[in-house]
């Protein structure tokens, strides 16, 4: 069993905030909690290697330096990486777990590491690796590298690794359906009881906490924009050239209104399952209003309606595509010198 | 109100000379049923099966399971608005034929009848396991109608079969021993006897006005909920007939039969009487198809709950996807504010397995949440011993080797909360 260790300046001995500026260096063999990590890990385990970095210069250069991580990793034909376990330092837990991301990404080998919850790279790698939950004290360094040893071995051994609260790592946001002796129903009135006892519950699903989008800034002055229409109501020219999937769409569509006055129902379709289309079908000028602003455009309240729309279908559509749809949407409505954008759904 | 439940065991099923329970085993004339089925001109046959527990056997595209119970005489009419006389149900005696299920397939194909989604009887194999009603012995049912009919009529006249057929097998209870009976009732906001508990209501969604209701299809008391608000039920009404599910079946899974044996309002009677809580009533709802309609749905619920319940708690089920989903946790918030608890049941919506996406909403408070499963869970069935299908575009891929999701397989997902699904994050 071999295994490749990344620690940072601090925890190789190397020096503090003065030293952070190292560049990646290997040493042989186990180098600080190193030495715990092979020992935890007992049998024929060897921390074959041990890279080190300054946090600065790991960060700053972080493509470079993860680049360099991965192929000395391939180079000691390791069978796991571990990197940390980082506590509270931030720079650290953000190397960590991009060097975790690409060596389980190219190599095929799992990786390990340990991070406090609030530890920003948390929030940038929880989902793709199993972090283990470290706490901020690096006192606690045996227990979280037990942790840490105990998913590892599971995961060489190709065990089920658990829950995050059971198994010690942090929650990566997944979903999984597992079958259990009660029934959903059995279950709900349980849980409302004992809310209404004031006692703990565990809900089978965490309320999701969203960033909060900032309010753009108010347009000065709508009658000099061009202003664009965007809906995910899911109407396309009939046809459905773009071949838009009516649920969980993972595409958009650019469609022509140059040169016309409002919609007809005849010409479109309706590539969404999660409302009543009737009135659109009737009517698609309730979706896409081309109507209205032609009439603005006309008056000079508006400065130009941009002679296209997009639309897409929101109907059960994941945050992690709807993010994506919504960068590329960007893109062309400011390649297009778009300057105020009116969103339409369902 | 009060329904007495009598239950007669059945443990088999065969065709046979004269429809009776003879011991445990129902048996049925199978000629006579189809006479009673065809007395409604619009049918011109009905093709009758029995299936059995572990049977190699899959049906499909199931329409609707529906537990045989008829009414005794005296008490309110079996399915009124769809067979008896519109009247309040939930009340007398009824008769149940436990172990048994009439499950009825569609006649008309998927595309034919505006439908999405198509979910499978399983009777044995993996999939079968997480199933209640591979447990049943079953009379699968598919009534045959005039073609030159509408879809729509040819599926109303699927529905009164279906639920004359599950009356007609039950009545063949009446007069004989029963198994056990059970009474249900004395629960409401002003019924004595369980001061000092927590006063507990359920508020369960019955239709999603996503998809626009037939003219003719029968939900409520026989109607479509066109124009509905929220209504105000004993638990009984539930129990006993008042509500069947919509002809095209919603994610999630809804099934006539948990709704005769719901698992929301049985597990909350039983509580009622281990005297863990007062159970103080019911509220039947839809999700809306605008903001408007969601406002006043949520608003007129969550007052029925706190005002004409006078509840401190409640549980909320949804019937379908997204829409439904933001009217029940909406409803669960205003319940919040109104400072009555809740705990909610979903399905996964996330599409991506991620928890960032799955819940739609984020009401800091409605914080009690229970999962009733998603489609994350996949079977590679075997090829099928034997293969019962209602239409010709099922019947041509019935039998093969298939993978299934969770979801498309009756009674391994379902929404009424008796799905042994739950998530796990991880």
């Amino acid at each position: 069993m071999r295994i490749v260790h990344y620690i940072n300046q601090f925890f190789a001995g190397v020096g503090g905030e003065e030293a952070a500026g190292a560049p990646l260096e290997e040493k042989e063999g186990a180098v600080g909690p190193g030495r715990l990590l092979e020992q935890l890990m007992g049998g024929d385990a060897q921390v074959v290697s041990t890279l080190v970095c300054g946090d600065n210069h790991a960060v700053e250069n972080q493509d470079a330096v993860v680049a360099a991580v991965v192929e000395k990793v391939r180079a000691a034909k390791a069978d796991l990486f571990v990197a940390g376990p980082c506590f509270e330092a931030g720079r650290y837990g953000m190397i960590s777990g991009a060097a975790c991301v690409a060596v389980e990404a190219e190599l095929g080998i799992p990786a390990m590491t340990g991070m406090h919850v609030e530890n920003p790279g948390v929030d940038l790698y929880r989902e793709g690796l199993y972090i283990v939950d470290s706490g901020k004290s690096a006192a606690e360094m045996k227990g979280v590298m037990g942790k840490i040893v105990a998913i590892a071995q599971k995961r060489l051994k190709g065990e089920p690794i658990g829950k995050p609260g059971e198994a010690g790592y942090l929650a990566r946001g997944l979903i999984l359906d597992a079958f259990v002796e009660k029934k959903a129903g059995h279950r709900l009135v349980d849980m409302l009881m004992a809310k209404v006892a004031g006692e703990p519950f565990e809900t089978e699903m965490p309320v999701s906490s969203f960033q909060a989008t900032p309010m753009p800034a108010a347009i000065k002055d709508i009658s000099k924009s061009k202003v664009m229409i965007i809906t995910d109501g899911g109407l396309v020219p009939r046809g459905n050239p773009d071949k838009i999937v009516g649920m969980a769409a993972t595409t958009w569509g650019t469609y022509s209104i140059e040169g016309r006055d409002h919609l007809k129902g005849k010409d479109y379709e309706i590539s969404h399952g999660g409302y009543d289309q009737r009135f659109v079908e009737q009517d698609p000028d309730r979706l896409v209003p081309l109507d209205a602003l032609r009439e603005l455009e006309r008056e000079g309240a508006i400065g130009e309606l941009h002679n296209e729309f997009i639309s897409t279908s929101g109907l059960a559509n994941p945050l992690s595509n709807t993010r994506r749809m919504g960068k590329e949407m960007v893109e062309k409505v400011r390649a297009e010198g778009v300057n105020a954008v009116i969103l339409t759904s369902t | 109100m009060e329904l007495t439940i009598v239950r007669h065991q059945v443990t088999d099923i065969q065709f046979g000379g004269e429809t009776r329970l003879e011991g445990d085993c129902l048996v049925i004339n199978a000629d006579d049923l189809c006479a009673h089925l065809l007395e409604d001109d619009r049918l011109v046959g009905a093709d009758l099966e029995i299936v059995h527990p572990g049977e190699d056997t899959r049906a499909g595209s199931v329409f609707d399971i529906i537990e045989p119970r008829a009414k005794a005489p005296g008490g309110s009419p079996d399915f009124p608005g769809i067979l008896g006389e519109v009247a309040t149900a939930g009340q007398g005696t009824t008769h149940i034929l436990e172990g048994a299920a009439v499950t009825v397939l569609n006649e008309m194909s998927a595309a034919e009848r505006g439908g999405r989604q198509d979910r499978i009887l399983e009777m044995s194999g993996p999939a079968s396991e997480h199933s209640h009603y591979a447990t049943l012995h079953h009379l699968i049912l598919v009534s045959r109608t005039r073609e030159e009919l509408a879809p729509h009529v040819r599926m109303n006249a699927g529905r009164l079969a279906s639920v004359k057929a599950a009356v007609y097998l039950a009545r063949a209870g009446m007069g004989e021993e029963p198994a056990s009976s059970e009474t249900y009732g004395l629960v409401g906001p002003a019924v004595a006897g369980h001061e000092g508990l927590p006063r507990v209501a359920y508020v369960g969604q019955i239709y999603s006005r996503q998809r626009s209701p037939e003219v003719d299809e029968q939900i409520v008391y026989g109607v479509n909920t066109n124009g509905m608000m929220p209504l105000l039920l004993h638990p009984n009404e539930w129990l006993d007939g008042a509500i069947v599910p919509a002809y095209v079946l919603s994610l999630g899974g809804q099934e006539t039969y948990f709704y005769q044996n719901h698992p929301v309002i049985i597990d909350l009677y039983r509580r009622h009487w281990a005297r863990e809580l007062n159970f103080v009533g019911t509220v039947a709802t839809i999700a809306a198809t605008d903001n408007d309609d969601r406002d006043r749905n949520c608003h007129a619920s969550a007052n029925f709950v706190k005002w004409g319940l006078g509840a401190d708690a409640a549980v909320l089920t949804k019937f379908g996807g997204g829409v439904p989903h933001m009217d029940m946790a909406v409803t669960a918030n205003i319940l919040e504010s109104k400072g009555v608890n809740t705990a909610v049941m979903v399905s996964d919506m996330s599409g991506d397995r991620r928890v960032e996406s799955a819940l739609l909403f984020n009401f800091p408070d409605v914080d009690a949440v229970v999962y009733c499963g998603g489609d994350d869970t996949k079977w590679t069935l075997p090829e099928a011993g034997r293969a019962i299908a209602g239409d010709a575009v099922t019947a041509r891929t019935l039998a093969a080797v298939r993978e299934v999701g969770a979801a498309s397989v009756v009674g391994v997902t379902n929404q009424q909360g008796a799905t042994h699904i739950q998530s796990v994050i991880y």
